[in-house]
């Protein structure tokens, strides 16, 4: 029956665009599915995040034509001045092999997927909220080179400065400058004045967002883990992109419906499952490749130490005299000062925060994923790896990228290593 | 019951509560005298005695005149006295430690109004810069040794009597706290002696640069207050300790950026659980103003007292939930 359908209809030649969009919708639906169906019934509240990135990403359903839209290339811009000045931040990091094949074109063959497929998707122009404007900060050589990339592409990209070395005093001025002089580009690009009070509401509800994140890190912290790791990477990532009201609402929800699943101790994995710290290169959807398999070998993520997600909403800005300029400078502190990023000449906040999230989430291991040619986790690894021995915590390191290959080679090795943590966690009883 | 007690405690208002601790405190000792009240010359703040109203009395003042006496005299019974002195001094500093300067010191007080009044105009403050602070940071130890050195030279006989208390012809709270008690004879030069004209044009000088310097800068004159320098020398012995635990720092530097005496340590110092610094006022504003549980805490006796709370942060910080105007509800649907 349907088979003489499609051959009455006219045969039409996809476009590339169209092309690209279908094989993007079937990236995201893989993941959304076997999020939706492969595990324990997920919370109710997921069903928001899932439609929504079902939306984006696969009905490609714009979601800010009336707002500007500001692009971003890395997390160290600060959205609180984006919407203080009424603009839609969107972070443009990108986590699909269907872009990451585009970019290729633009990049040396051994450049990180991340960027790859973040220059691949404006290479093509095919955006559903296409950022009006897009700033870049300087962070690593990869996202730094992108950014004059993709300024051939015809994008208005403006570089914001951002210095490697976060200890001196010296670079906390300098990003300070950088912060107030991205401020005043934006605030003239939007025709908009930054006030006491636009930024200080602005402050005041990004910081309500990120209370809800710490809510729900409290839950993964429990015996009884509410939520899955992969989950919780889908309720950060959609923070790139969303209408921010509408997260903070779906957020609560969610908050409220952990709290109840707690008191009925719903696990969202099996009562003896490794809980695992998760780290290094970010999982940006689709690409959740690696977690996948982590909670698809019975482990569960209790934590990440990653900037798609724990180190995007973890730090808080305090402001001491509310005025614009304290405020600015409060905000470029939180963007630098406790930045964990690698990008970071010398990195022992890293180490810090890996330690001390296994020590507070009571974890049994940690996962560290790099990207191939994601040249600064792969250099860091090394003294994570160190460190993480002489604390006694199981680590294991995998280098992945976005191919859908390889998913044999590397469920094996995270298998093993989950089985490994079980079999500790047997004999510690 | 004790751990509402606590959360009540770790999410209170800290500025509010400071600033009234500060104004009974200042009443007390710049018009105590009034009230009769008297608490001996031992104090560790600046409560000077120039002022006939003060309820008690700055250390500095009886140690120069005690560290002044002829030498045979202060190796021999006057000795005891010195250090009775210190014991006395220390009596009262064992119970606040350096919140004499944060909470009670009415010479910081008053720093603390000329800051309300400047943000009350709507001028931003201004700050030192990393080197210069380092600079500026160490001459309150200069101060300490004039008002520890100068009055032994007399003593030995190498100074002249008009060297008396230094210090305090220098100090700009000699001049500026009998004004609140409504006493402006301070206000002049003494022209008696060479020596007294140029120590009290020094003192004019730097009250003068009190007015500006406290209006423009937090806690201006505290960077430079040789009470401060003697405080820190005692403060180890104190019952009240402001304590970090590095494990739980994140070191964004919240701490640091409302830091009144721009002490970059309290952030960065992951190490040390003891984090008073010599520069430290022990306002608390740096607790108040950390986000992460328990990473820095005020103990007295080693119990935690006042302790940072991801709750209190945002209390504080007026973290809510945003009120969703008409326009975001229109495009919700």
């Amino acid at each position: 029956m349907t088979s003489i359908q499609e051959h009455k209809q006219e045969h039409k030649i996809e476009t590339p665009n169209e092309k690209q969009n279908r094989h993007k919708a079937m990236e995201a639906l893989k993941v959304l599915n076997t999020l939706k169906e492969g595990f324990k019934t997920p919370p109710k509240a997921m069903e928001y995040f899932y439609d929504l990135f079902e939306n984006v990403y696969c009905n490609h359903t714009a979601l800010h034509h009336d707002k500007v839209k500001v692009g971003t290339m890395c997390i160290q811009i600060p959205s609180e001045i984006i919407y203080a000045l009424d603009g839609v931040p969107i972070r443009l990091c990108n986590g699909f092999y269907t872009d990451d094949e585009i970019g290729s074109d633009f990049l040396p063959q051994k450049a990180c997927p991340l960027v790859k497929a973040s220059v691949g998707h404006l290479a093509s122009k095919n955006l559903t909220d296409k950022p009006d404007m897009i700033y870049s900060p300087t962070t690593c050589d990869q996202k730094t080179k992108a950014g004059s990339i993709i300024e051939g592409f015809g994008y208005d990209v403006v570089d914001v400065d951002f210095p490697r070395t976060k200890e001196s005093e010296i670079s906390r001025e300098f990003f300070r400058r950088s912060i107030r002089e991205f401020s005043v580009d934006l605030s003239q690009k939007m025709g908009k004045k930054l006030t006491k009070k636009n930024l200080r509401s602005s402050i005041s509800k990004i910081g309500y967002a990120q209370s809800l994140y710490h809510q729900i890190s409290e839950f993964r912290k429990n015996k009884i883990v509410p939520i899955l790791g992969n989950d919780m990477f889908l309720v950060t990532n959609a923070f790139f992109f969303d209408k921010i009201d509408n997260w903070i609402e779906a957020a609560e929800v969610l908050v409220k419906e952990l709290e109840q699943r707690v008191k009925d101790e719903v696990h969202a994995a099996g009562k003896v499952s490794p809980r695992i710290v998760y780290t290094g290169s970010p999982p940006i959807f689709p690409n959740y490749k690696i977690p996948l398999i982590i909670e698809d070998s019975d482990a569960i993520i209790v934590a990440d130490e990653t900037c798609s997600s724990n180190r995007m909403f973890n730090d808080r800005v305090a402001v001491d005299e509310w005025f614009v300029n304290d405020m600015l400078d409060s905000l470029a502190d939180k963007y630098l000062k406790a930045c964990t990023c690698p990008v970071f000449s010398k990195n022992d906040d890293r180490i810090r925060r890996i330690i001390e999230l296994v020590r507070s989430h009571n974890a049994d291991g940690v996962i560290y994923q790099a990207f191939a040619g994601c040249t600064v986790y792969e250099l860091e690894q090394r003294s994570v790896l160190e460190a993480m021995e002489r604390e006694g915590i199981s680590i294991l390191y995998i280098e992945s990228d976005y191919s859908p290959s390889q998913h044999g080679q590397l469920s094996t090795r995270v298998e093993a290593f989950v089985e490994s943590l079980k079999i500790k966690n047997r004999n510690k009883r | 019951m004790l751990s509402k007690l606590k959360r009540l405690i770790n999410n209170m208002n800290l500025i509010r509560i400071r600033f009234w601790i500060q104004l009974i405190s200042f009443v007390l000792f710049v018009y105590g005298g009034y009230f009769a009240i008297y608490l001996g010359s031992k104090l560790p703040i600046f409560a000077c005695p120039y002022n006939g109203k003060s309820a008690g009395a700055c250390f500095l003042i009886p140690l120069q005149h005690q560290l002044s006496m002829p030498v045979q005299i202060l190796l021999g019974g006057a000795g005891i006295a010195v250090i009775f002195g210190i014991l006395t001094f220390l009596f009262w500093f064992i119970f606040l430690n350096k919140a004499w300067c944060g909470y009670v010191c009415p010479f910081g007080t008053f720093q603390d109004w000329l800051t309300l009044l400047r943000k009350q105009i709507g001028i931003r403050y201004s700050t030192y810069t990393q080197h210069q602070f380092e600079k500026l940071s160490k001459i309150k130890y200069i101060l300490l040794a004039i008002v520890i050195l100068v009055p032994l030279l007399i003593g030995v006989g190498a100074l002249g009597g008009e060297w008396s208390a230094a210090f305090c012809q220098i100090c700009p709270a000699r001049i500026i706290s009998p004004t609140f008690g409504g006493d402006f004879s301070q206000w002049s030069i003494d022209f008696s002696t060479k020596t007294s004209m140029v120590l009290t044009a020094i003192g004019m000088i730097f009250a003068g640069l009190f007015f500006i310097g406290s209006f423009v800068k937090k806690r201006f004159f505290c960077f430079f207050c040789p009470m401060s320098a003697l405080h820190y020398i005692f403060s180890k012995f104190s019952f009240v300790q402001l304590r970090k635990d590095g494990s739980k720092c994140t070191r964004c530097g919240d701490c640091y950026a409302v830091c009144d005496m721009q002490i970059k340590d309290i952030a960065d110092d992951v190490i040390s659980t003891e984090i008073l610094r010599d520069d430290c006022i022990l306002c608390l504003k740096c607790v108040a103003a950390c986000p992460e549980d328990d990473a820095l805490h005020f103990d007295i006796l080693k119990l935690r007292a006042f302790s940072s709370t991801k709750q209190g942060f945002e209390k504080r910080m007026g973290i809510a939930k945003p009120k969703g105007d008409a326009d975001d509800k229109h495009t919700r649907a």
